[in-house]
């Protein structure tokens, strides 16, 4: 416990020397809100009922074009989520190898859970602040802000223990830069482009991106094809598998160049 | 006691063999010095020890736990970002130490007045001392010290020499890489010269010297090591 709370006091040091890597956390609730108020749906119908088409394909387009309109919040949680915070803690890990400074604290007897508990915390933390940034964006309250807020930490904390993953595997902040951040697209974007396209929602069905998705959604349709619990088992699935992973990666490589 | 040993090591990297049977013991309470040009392998076998790296053959052995083992490294691990002191926080929260002991031991190295200053900001002989004063913290059983003063000025240097003393007085094992001679010759009780991953000389300085005449007015480490070697320590 002792190292755990060492741990995260000092990457709480950490980032508050570097202020700059707080903006991932701000921007992204920020853009959503930003990108939601600039789409004006009643423009966008009336342009498309000025088409001179019969009246029941003018319809049929609008009612496409509003059941297939990403929300925002939606979009960017999950590119959040996904996206923002794999390279963050990828990052984080990586330079603590780099620098060498896991060593001596693998010597002073912290385990790498502890280290990964410590660490990981103040991105769950900040994370927990911009996720309560989303639910305010699309106003979640009560039942539905929990439901939100469950998905999201669920999601953030399977970025985490992906990010340090890769930041084990990869031992320096470069390649975990290089590595992190494709991987990282595919998991943000993959959900993005699930909701145009059944097959590619099929591909990423198994991921915890993609339930996160199809839990803020919804909570903004009120309908969706599978129960609730069925979306958090696939993310904690998500989780035990990338724990396991975690795990192995350690074993294999340490924590010391 | 026997505090930290090896026997009959070996070591390759990449078909390199950096270490060929070496074999040697320290002693609780003991300053023990190794001594060899860079390259030699005094690194390896810090690493060995430090459960950082496996030895490919022989035994070796280490009396304490990993947290009761102090480190001073080529490469310093500090925290960049945070103050000299808050690194030192961090190890003193780890361990469950009091804050006055991390103050004290600041004061110690002289970094009593450089406590807040980040790290990146630290000159070299600072970082050094600040290492130092982290390897220190938990006064450790056993201390692994490589090239401890290479960076330092005489005077910091006769300051650090004092407190690694001192924690051989509270029966702490000192184990010491260097190629400095008279660092070795004044400060170690017992010495192994390493040279290409093997022990060419065992004992104490001064009657390492005097086997091999190289006892002037002064203590002649780096003669014997010339003699025994055929070149010189880089």
């Amino acid at each position: 416990m002792n190292a755990t709370k060492a741990i995260f006091k000092k990457q709480l040091k950490a980032t508050g020397a570097n202020p700059e890597s707080l903006i991932q956390f701000i921007i992204f609730p920020l853009l959503a809100w930003a990108l939601g108020a600039m789409i004006d749906t009643d423009t966008m119908v009336a342009d498309f009922a000025a088409l001179p088409l019969p009246y029941y394909l003018i319809d049929t387009l609008i009612q496409e074009m509003q059941s297939s309109m990403p929300n925002m919040v939606t979009m960017q949680a999950t590119i959040f989520a996904g996206m923002g915070l794999i390279p963050v803690v990828a990052a984080i890990i990586a330079d603590d190898i780099e620098r060498k400074s896991l060593r001596f604290l693998s010597m002073a007897g912290v385990k790498p859970v502890a280290y990964l508990l410590g660490a990981g915390s103040v991105v769950l933390l900040l994370a927990f602040f911009s996720s309560m940034g989303f639910t305010l964006v699309d106003r979640f309250f009560g039942r539905d802000m929990l439901i939100f807020m469950g998905a999201m930490l669920s999601a953030v904390v399977g970025s985490i223990v992906l990010g340090a993953t890769l930041g084990i595997v990869c031992r320096n902040v470069q390649a975990a830069s290089g590595l992190s951040m494709p991987i990282a697209m595919v998991l943000g974007f993959g959900p993005i482009f699930a909701q145009l396209n059944d097959r590619v929602a099929r591909i990423f069905n198994p991921f915890y991106t993609q339930q996160l998705n199809v839990i803020a959604d919804y909570l903004n349709l009120g309908t969706s094809a599978n129960p609730l619990w069925h979306s958090f088992a696939i993310m904690w699935a998500n989780i035990a598998v990338l724990v396991v992973l975690f795990t192995l990666v350690y074993r294999k490589k340490g924590i010391v160049q | 006691m026997v505090s930290i040993s090896m026997k009959n090591v070996t070591k390759s990297f990449g078909g390199n063999e950096v270490l060929k049977g070496v074999t040697f013991e320290a002693h609780d309470g003991e300053i023990f010095g190794m001594l060899g040009p860079s390259g030699a392998g005094k690194t390896t076998i810090i690493n060995i020890f430090t459960k950082q790296i496996a030895a490919d053959a022989g035994e070796w052995h280490v009396s304490v736990p990993s947290n009761e083992i102090g480190l001073m490294l080529e490469h310093d691990g500090l925290f960049v970002n945070l103050s000299a002191l808050d690194n030192l926080i961090v190890f003193e929260e780890i361990y469950g130490l009091a804050r006055t002991l991390t103050l004290e031991i600041m004061e110690q190295v002289g970094l009593t007045q450089a406590a807040k200053t980040k790290v990146n900001d630290l000159s070299k002989g600072m970082r050094q001392r600040l290492v130092l004063a982290r390897a220190l913290l938990h006064k450790p059983k056993i201390l692994f010290l490589d090239e401890p003063t290479s960076a330092l000025d005489p005077v910091t240097a006769r300051g650090i020499y004092g407190l690694i003393r001192d924690l051989r007085e509270a029966g702490s094992t000192i184990f010491l890489t260097t190629h400095n001679m008279e660092e070795a010759t004044h400060l170690c009780d017992r010495i192994v010269m390493l040279h290409q991953g093997r022990i060419i000389e065992e004992g104490p300085p001064k009657e390492i010297c005097e086997k091999h005449n190289a006892l002037k007015t002064t203590q002649d480490l780096e003669s014997v090591f010339i003699k025994l070697t055929g070149g010189g320590l880089q």
